[in-house]
């Protein structure tokens, strides 16, 4: 699977990709969300074409969980505009969004506490993608599915509060696979993880992909955004710094400006 | 300490027939005052006194049962639904009073009007989160009963005003029985629709609104129509029962249809029994009525409180039933039922494990 042209080596945040937009299934132009006077995703346009792994890296504080807050209806947008499958999403409440198949996740998570973990898969099979919510009876057993595929199983019956951090991630994660997204949003399922963990959360989130799932990852582990991802979108201060292959994008000067400050970067110039 | 399978499964049968006992005794006594047994010579079971209390303590399984939905089940702290009782009492009784309907085909137009309200006032209400909601949501019931007592149409006062509402009496016999039963009916209803509730797709979006309302929405939750639908739930049975008593008691004013009292007892009740679960709340109404009934000295069997003169009974009541609030939030979190499920006892280890969950 290679990449299409014209997408590889980095095309600018301004430079219009017109010719695809009717094959993209994500859409976002000029999207901009402010908090009070700052701009915290400015200006973002990018398009996410069907079974994509994208990743979305960047700075503390550069606007990508913003930028995924609006994507998934969480927050409304001030400007731009964002389109699914040639459709404006726009304005959207999160449910609404979710009914159509665009899934996420939490940085920090969010388990339903009172709740067993097969429950709380069960929650994303008996609502998430408007196409194929199950019954009650189906909605448990689609919960066991996504649950193996996770590595799960074997905690099926455990109350989530007695989970350790790596399995709350898989949580996280299983409960929007069982929603059936064909649109995958992850904030950090990484983050806080070991080399090991990292390994098996690779895993898992290749197995998903297999799926047919489109995903789109935020993440600081670079190992995981050139493992995994064919495309990746650099933010810096709510704009779209530069996209591109992992591997260019990481050696671009402009990135490693942003990520370590400009005069560090001199210093590792020279 | 966990106690085996085997003997947790012996407790909850232990506690399963103690308690069919009971609500049979309960159910089937008072018709022992029933004429035709009476010249039969069957012992009287239950005197008129003891079921007009008992229909009183039914009523609260119905409201307590009822508050379980939006806030137990959803989470959803409601310090308002005495209002539904307001607007189910009022309903019934002016459809009865003045349009002179017959009290059958007044009470179903009690839930209706009530969960309308709920859905208009539960629309922004439910936006509010956590204390904000508690707090508007007690203005509502504290508003309302105002409303209805001071509203004037033509120079007279629309709903019977100050001096209240008086209800023809119904005519039919063996009333008390009659309306204990009706009650019983509500009750059975409200708790049926909980066990309903709990094993529905609309009682898991409510938990898992519960639970974290943001992963909820973005895993597909309508979560402003569930929240709202749960209110008019809980406002529907509530009305209910306030439909009820309006023509069982005969008179209605602020005073006995819109007391806070009444919402802050059904709150304490579905804590006491077990929030979020389909018969905690009902164990809790029962226990804290008859708890209050006593304290009171309308029951049968009292006693002397030390150093309590007869006057001041009520107020005494009132501080040990703020005292329990405390204690049952403190160490019983998760409410009486969780004994009588058998998975849990009552230890110190219990209540030091609780203490650990409730304090910060």
């Amino acid at each position: 699977m290679s990449s299409p042209p014209g997408r590889a080596l980095g095309a600018g945040p301004t430079s219009p990709q017109g010719g695809e937009a009717a094959t993209a299934q994500l859409e976002l132009r000029g999207v901009t969300k402010r908090f009070g006077g700052v701009a915290a995703v400015d200006g973002v346009t990018f398009e996410v074409g069907k079974g994509e792994i994208i990743g979305i890296i960047g700075p503390n504080g550069a606007g990508k969980t913003t930028l995924l807050n609006c994507i998934s209806g969480v927050y409304k947008l001030d400007g731009g505009d964002i389109r699914w499958e040639g459709a404006s999403i726009k304005g959207m409440a999160p449910h609404r969004v979710a009914a159509l198949g665009i899934g996420r996740t939490f940085q920090i998570v969010k388990p339903f506490g009172s709740m067993t973990v097969r429950e709380n898969a069960a929650i994303g099979a008996l609502f998430g993608n408007a196409e194929g919510r199950s019954g009650t009876k189906l909605a448990f057993e689609k919960a066991d599915h996504v649950l193996e595929l996770v590595g799960l199983k074997a905690k099926a019956r455990t109350q989530v509060t007695s989970l350790t951090i790596p399995d709350r991630k898989r949580l996280e994660v299983a409960r929007a696979v069982a929603a059936r997204p064909h649109l995958l949003l992850l904030d950090e399922v990484m983050a806080g993880l070991n080399n090991v963990e990292i390994d098996e959360a690779l895993d898992m989130v290749r197995a998903v992909h297999e799926t047919g799932v489109t995903v789109l990852l935020i993440e600081h582990v670079m190992r995981v955004i050139v493992g995994i991802c064919r495309r990746a979108i650099v933010l810096n201060f709510g704009q779209v710094l530069m996209q591109g292959e992992p591997e260019v994008v990481l050696r671009d000067e402009r990135v490693i400006e942003a990520y370590l400050g400009e005069r560090y970067a001199k210093r590792l110039r020279a | 300490m966990i106690p085996s399978v085997a003997s947790a499964q012996r407790w909850r049968r232990i506690f399963l027939v103690i308690g069919a006992i009971l609500a049979a005794y309960a159910l089937l006594a008072p018709l022992t005052s029933l004429d035709a047994l009476q010249s039969l010579n069957v012992p009287l079971l239950a005197d008129k006194l003891w079921f007009r209390i008992a229909t009183y303590i039914v009523m609260f399984i119905v409201l307590a049962t009822a508050w379980n939905i939006i806030g137990g089940i959803t989470g959803y702290a409601a310090f308002g639904n005495v209002a539904f009782f307001g607007i189910g009492a009022y309903t019934t009784g002016m459809l009865v009073a003045k349009a002179k309907w017959p009290f059958l085909l007044a009470l179903p137009l009690a839930p209706v009007l009530a969960a309308l309200f709920a859905v208009l006032v539960g629309l922004p209400l439910l936006r509010l989160r956590g204390h904000y909601f508690a707090v508007a949501s007690l203005g509502v019931g504290v508003a309302l009963g105002e409303l209805v007592q001071n509203i004037d149409y033509n120079g007279q006062p629309l709903f019977g005003g100050a001096s209240g509402l008086f209800l023809p009496i119904y005519s039919i016999d063996n009333r008390g029985l009659y309306f204990f039963y009706l009650m019983c009916g509500a009750a059975a209803l409200a708790i049926g629709v909980t066990w309903w509730v709990l094993r529905s797709r609309f009682g898991y979006g409510l938990i898992a609104i519960r639970e974290n309302e943001e992963a909820a929405a973005v895993l597909g939750v309508n979560t402003t129509a569930f929240k709202v639908a749960a209110f008019a739930l809980a406002a529907a049975l509530t009305g209910i029962a306030g439909g009820i008593f309006s023509q069982w008691n005969v008179f209605i004013n602020q005073d006995n249809v819109f007391s806070i009292e009444y919402n802050v007892q059904m709150i304490l009740m579905a804590l006491l029994g077990g929030t979020g679960t389909v018969f905690g709340p009902a164990a809790g109404a029962v226990l804290l009525q008859l708890l209050i009934q006593f304290l009171g000295g309308s029951l049968p069997m009292s006693i002397e409180l030390p150093f309590v003169s007869t006057n001041a009974r009520p107020i005494v009541a009132q501080i040990i039933l703020g005292l329990l609030l405390i204690v049952v939030v403190i160490f019983i979190p998760r409410g009486v039922i969780d004994f009588f499920g058998g998975r849990t006892r009552l230890s110190w280890a219990y209540l030091r494990r609780s203490l650990r969950e409730t304090s910060l």
